[in-house]
């Protein structure tokens, strides 16, 4: 009889348990949804319909990707980076976007995301195969520089004259941290999705306007690196 | 005396069953062991209904080298792909079953687990294992019926055997997922190139200018030279790139008005036309002439082409369009603009990329002369 008794007890605690962890979330699923942008409009592709901000002509798009690293998310004093956390962000599918799927982080709710738009020095600097990080790849540069951060490419159309247009933006020094606080109702729901627009017209028209004609192509030059730097910098903002 | 004639019975009847068992069992193939592959070649994926084993190599290698895979049993797979050549057969364009040449250039098999996983020059087969059979019925390439070849392979002994053990069954799926096996076995990583990876040897100085203009994107405003290969040949690999589509270039062969659909055919997309898979450089020294239609014969044809040769389309890379290494306007020609002296020290590095112990390794070799 004290035996069921004590078993009893023991299967009343157990229950007790987890009745009261099921109430409480431990883990929150998070989904990062970045959506490519010309100004207000989805991103397109291949065709002349976009003005040359400073200057003459209209151009066109063929490439736009970028590196987002060390995503970390914080609830309060509490914060979660995400291991090894190096994506290739590119948006040439139908719905010109991008997800990340965090599906645990072990917060009960997040209120600040943080990120780099480029690649911290240490794996800008390694050969290592590391998330989207590959050596193998189209990002993969000059190994004295490191990978490139942010490519658009594409052409700048003038009457009949079109010329190319190649924007490769790297070096350590032009990682830009960027930080967004959520809004508290924002991740109520069972399968939370943060949008975010990503809007390439800030990368030639943020900080500083650029004139296509007059600089068509930027690779290892520091002080035209730098100016893009800034602008994209500025080109991811959340979406309400 | 009854009792060994007992004895005897039950050991003939446990043989007899074992051997009944083992041909109908699910074989049980031997993973390939030693296998490993260079760090910096980075991640590959085999397809897990495909694991690499001894045996699926074994039949592949067979299979690939065996003129029975063609309609009129004269073709092989390694009539076009010949392993001296890096498995090119030296030609612009191999010849047609009906007296003509074929579309596109031979392609050199090498390091397949690497890179673009799209194969043949358009990427219109997007597995190893659904490349392997497309070959073997093309009317014009071995023009073989696959039921056809099902019955050959079926009536030999052997093939039944080498089946058995790799997969099961004869059928035109195991036969495809071995050749696939033998090609994805076919590795080079013994170049001087690979050992100067590994710090097991030097380049010339002739040739270490000729690395680092492989891997520069010219840039005249920091007077940064470069030969722009890494713009579309990966570092390391020195093949198309592995994400999506990238390893696909238009490199500036033809003008729009005569621009061949390449990757367009594939896709749809107006954006592919011109589109042609950028192919391994390893063991380019040996897999001439270039190009997907085969039509410069010599290294130096190439450069010659990229130098100064390019001809402007509208799906051309901007890559290419935009890189030269001069400062002033160029005068009616498109391309890279570097010295002679240039020009030679990238081939003096292609060079770098020939592995002589890939060329006449006895496994890749054919089973049917002498060793198996």
């Amino acid at each position: 009889m004290r035996l069921i008794l004590g078993l009893l007890a023991v299967a009343a605690l157990i229950a007790g348990w987890f009745l009261l962890m099921s109430g409480q979330r431990k883990t929150t699923p998070i989904t990062l949804t970045f959506h490519a942008h010309m100004g207000d409009e989805p991103l397109v592709y291949d065709q002349f319909v976009y003005d040359n901000p400073g200057g003459g002509g209209q151009f066109r798009v063929r490439d736009f990707r970028f590196y987002l690293s060390n995503l970390s998310l914080t609830q309060g004093e509490k914060s979660y980076a995400e291991p090894d956390s190096y994506h290739l962000l590119r948006f040439d599918n139908e719905d010109k976007t991008h997800s990340i799927t965090l599906p645990e982080v072990p917060l009960k709710s997040v209120d600040t995301v943080q990120f780099l738009i480029g690649v911290d020095p240490a794996a800008n600097g390694s050969i290592e195969v590391r998330g989207d990080l590959d050596p193998n790849s189209q990002m993969a540069w000059n190994w004295e520089v490191g990978y490139k951060f942010v490519v658009v490419e594409g052409a700048l159309k003038q009457g009949d004259d079109v010329s190319p247009l190649v924007y490769h933006v790297g070096f350590s020094e032009n990682a830009r941290e960027v930080e967004f606080m959520l809004p508290p109702d924002v991740l109520v729901s069972d399968d939370p999705e943060v949008h975010l627009i990503v809007d390439l017209a800030k990368f030639f028209d943020g900080t500083a306007q650029i004139d296509m004609q007059a600089l068509p192509s930027v690779k290892f030059n520091r002080a035209d690196a730098e100016i893009l730097a800034d602008n994209y910098a500025i080109m991811i903002t959340l979406a309400f | 005396m009854r009792w060994v004639l007992l004895i005897l019975a039950a050991a003939g009847l446990a043989v007899a069953g074992w051997m009944n068992w083992d041909r109908t069992r699910h074989p049980v193939a031997t993973p390939i062991a030693d296998f490993s592959a260079p760090f910096v070649f980075g991640r590959f994926a085999v397809p897990p209904e495909n694991p690499l084993t001894e045996e699926a190599f074994a039949l592949g290698r067979h299979l690939f080298y065996d003129p029975i895979l063609s309609g009129n049993n004269q073709v092989s797979c390694a009539t076009c792909h010949v392993q001296a050549l890096a498995f090119t057969d030296g030609r612009a364009k191999s010849p047609s079953l009906s007296g003509g040449e074929l579309d596109f250039s031979a392609m050199s098999l090498a390091n397949l687990l690497w890179g673009q996983e799209r194969f043949f020059w358009d990427g219109r087969a997007t597995s190893l294992e659904e490349q392997a059979l497309i070959p073997i019925q093309h009317p014009d390439e071995m023009g073989q019926d696959i039921d056809a070849l099902m019955a050959e392979l079926e009536a030999s002994g052997t093939y039944r055997r080498m089946f058995r053990q790799a997969y099961g069954a004869v059928t035109p799926e195991n036969t495809a997922k071995a050749l696939a096996t033998f090609m994805r076995m076919l590795i080079s990583s013994e170049s001087k190139y690979d050992k100067y990876l590994r710090g097991e040897a030097r380049l010339t100085a002739q040739e270490e200018h000729g690395r680092k203009l492989f891997m520069a994107h010219p840039d005249t405003k920091v007077s940064l030279r470069g030969g722009n290969c890494i713009d579309c040949h990966s570092q390391f690999l020195t093949s198309g790139f592995r994400d999506a589509l990238d390893g696909f270039s238009n490199n500036g062969l033809d003008p729009d008005d005569t621009l061949p659909d390449g990757l367009m055919a594939v896709t749809g997309n107006p954006a592919h036309k011109g589109f042609f898979k950028v192919p391994t450089l390893r063991n380019i020294a040996v897999t001439a002439p270039y190009m997907h239609d085969g039509r410069f014969e010599t290294l130096e044809d190439v450069m010659a082409h990229y130098n100064d040769g390019i001809v402007v389309s509208d799906t051309l890379s901007p890559l290419i369009l935009e890189a030269d290494n001069a400062p002033e306007a160029a005068k009616g020609t498109v391309g890279l603009r570097m010295t002679p002296e240039e020009i030679q020290a990238i081939i003096a590095f292609l060079h770098t990329l020939t592995d002589e112990a890939f060329l006449t390794n006895p496994k890749f070799s054919d089973p049917f002369e002498g060793g198996s």
